[in-house]
């Protein structure tokens, strides 16, 4: 079997999360015609479904606008991405916690050639290690609305889930509506636009 | 060390390219070049095979690789048979799991071959199949591939110590001057210069083209043997003096730092214990330039300057040829190509034929007698290090 040379990974569907709820559930399922799938094989994206994993809850809140994790109740330590087991102690019994939506770029940079397949429409596009804030925690993160050679490091950016077309969720952050600009202290601001 | 010697005492390496060859045919070609070398080896002796291959399932549609390679070379080992993957060190793991079964006298004459076949009809499939190397769900969904990774490594490094893009392509044009001298590199006999590099396309900024080592089809092979057969094979094996490993992350937002590779500063201090060698013992080194900011940072965590100093270091020449400590005259990954689990088995070859001086004078170091060889893989959470002699 060939596979097609045309982007084969499953359509982002840009709705807000609001406008998402009361869709059918994440894998798409509803009686309707099978939403087009990706094969497996070259799909990035997590299966969601409490049907193929036992994080659902996770893509459940992000649905709702939310981003979560699981943290250990032993000592508050946060996990990322969400786990089962606590690496440190090996407990079982994670209990979920909401992340801050907003953070500011730690570091980035952009895809200006080399993409994966289904990405290659996006061309140029800015990924980057998101600081969330008031955590110590950096996330890696596609970073949406702002051009790679005006973002720089302390750029302000929120999080913003969305829809695929088989109907899944996922997340990137965006620059921060009227977000403002912070040089890291002692950071020329020269210094820090990329390249 | 505990164990028994080990000694590397013959090995080939195929061209690298972007060949019209297909993997099983790579394999052949680096195979015919060890057995051409080794007239005194035959086949039927070897009695354990290690094949380092990052993705044969992806990039070739193949899995259960090694008795594939086994029937390609005509050895039916008898002993220890199997494939190792450990993505860009996919080689060096054939290497070291040759050595420790040797060492342990499970195997006596083993050959570790090492093959990736990248270009493929679609390569947007093969950057596909390297965005797998990362954390998929969470860091390769978002489109984090190799590039973009080690772009942001280059951004912090030159904000923390104030690395410069001329210090990076001054790595590549060391790297790509040596492989004008290596008739399998993928760069050989073609011309840079420092202008040109730094006028090369964007790949992922502060990267450009020329910081990149390359998707690339290539093999290499070596044989590994115990102490009391070594000089069956050659009057000048490479002895195995040390080696060490370190794995510390996976996800990148548990990434200690950008910059300061905690793993590899770890590994380095293992290996130079274990081996009772240091930086200044070494003649040469063969590390991991998958990107230019890639050498600069293992200058510093392997001891070679103080840390932030990696720019200053290749601006100052001291890992040419005649500086402080010679680094990839094979012409590392930037200038051989990146055959995945190929290229930690042609950097071991690189070491035997420096130490038997048999490469041009271009980038022979005079006199080699201890090398350090580095792989790192996926986003440097993973180093691993083997040291080197001469002299056993």
């Amino acid at each position: 079997m060939s596979i097609p040379e045309a982007a084969p990974s499953p359509r982002v569907v840009d709705r807000t999360p609001s406008s998402a709820t009361g869709e059918s559930s994440p894998t798409g399922g509803g009686g309707g015609a099978e939403p087009p799938r990706t094969p497996f094989l070259l799909d990035f994206y997590p299966l969601e479904d409490a049907k193929y994993t036992r994080i659902s809850r996770f893509f459940e809140e992000l649905r709702a606008g939310h981003l979560t994790t699981t943290r250990c109740p032993t000592d508050g330590r946060v996990l990322w991405p969400p786990r089962l087991v606590c690496p440190e102690c090996h407990r079982g019994d994670l209990e979920w916690t909401e992340l801050p939506s907003r953070g500011r770029l730690y570091a980035f940079s952009a895809v200006l050639a080399g993409a994966p397949l289904g990405m290659e429409k996006d061309v140029p596009f800015v990924v980057g290690l998101v600081e969330l804030e008031g955590i110590p925690l950096r996330i890696f993160s596609r970073i949406a609305g702002v051009r790679w050679e005006e973002a720089r490091i302390g750029l302000e950016v929120e999080l913003e889930p969305y829809t695929l077309e088989d109907g899944r969720v996922f997340f990137r952050f965006r620059q921060a509506s009227g977000g403002s600009e912070r040089t890291p202290p002692g950071e020329a601001a020269g210094k820090v636009r990329c390249p | 060390m505990t164990g028994r010697r080990v000694a590397l005492v013959g090995g080939g390496v195929g061209p690298f390219g972007v060949r019209a060859a297909t993997w099983t045919e790579l394999v052949q070609e680096a195979g015919k070049v060890l057995f051409d070398r080794l007239p005194n080896l035959s086949p039927k002796e070897v009695d354990s095979l290690f094949v380092g291959a990052a993705q044969p399932e992806r990039f070739a549609f193949q899995s259960h690789v090694a008795p594939l390679v086994a029937e390609l070379l005509g050895i039916s080992p008898w002993k220890v048979v199997q494939r190792t993957e450990l993505a860009c060190a996919s080689g060096q793991s054939a290497i070291r799991s040759a050595y420790a079964c040797i060492a342990a006298g499970l195997s006596d004459v083993a050959v570790a071959v090492g093959v990736e076949k990248m270009n493929l009809p679609s390569m947007a499939e093969a950057n596909t199949s390297m965005a797998d190397v990362l954390d998929r769900p969470w860091d390769g969904v978002h489109g984090a591939t190799a590039p973009p990774f080690f772009a942001m490594c280059a951004q912090r490094h030159m904000l923390e110590y104030g690395t410069t893009a001329e210090q990076m392509a001054r790595v590549s044009l060391k790297n790509h001057r040596f492989a004008n001298s290596n008739p399998t590199a993928q760069f050989y006999a073609k011309t840079f210069t420092l202008d040109k590099l730094l006028a090369t396309p964007w790949v992922s900024p502060p990267l450009r083209l020329g910081d990149c080592s390359s998707m690339t089809d290539g093999a290499a092979a070596v044989l590994l043997v115990s102490e009391e057969r070594a000089r069956r094979y050659t009057d000048t094996p490479a002895w195995i003096a040390g080696s060490a490993q370190h794995a510390d992350f996976h996800n990148l937002a548990n990434m200690p730092s950008l910059t300061h590779w905690t793993g590899l500063e770890r590994a380095a201090r293992e290996l130079y214990r274990s081996s009772g060698l240091g930086p200044r013992d070494l003649d040469l080194a063969e590390i991991h330039d998958c990107f230019t900011i890639s050498e600069i940072i293992e200058y510093e965590e392997l001891g070679f300057c103080p840390k932030g100093q990696g720019g200053r270091f290749i601006e100052e020449g001291q890992s040419e040829l005649g500086g402080k400590i010679p680094v990839n005259p094979r012409g590392g990954l930037l200038g051989c190509g990146h055959p995945l689990g190929a290229t930690g088995i042609a950097q071991a070859v690189e070491v035997l034929d420096q130490f038997q001086a048999r490469v041009p004078p271009a980038r022979q170091v005079s006199g080699a007698e201890v090398a350090l060889v580095h792989n790192l893989s996926g986003s440097a959470n993973v180093h691993s290090l083997m040291m080197y002699r001469r002299e056993n």
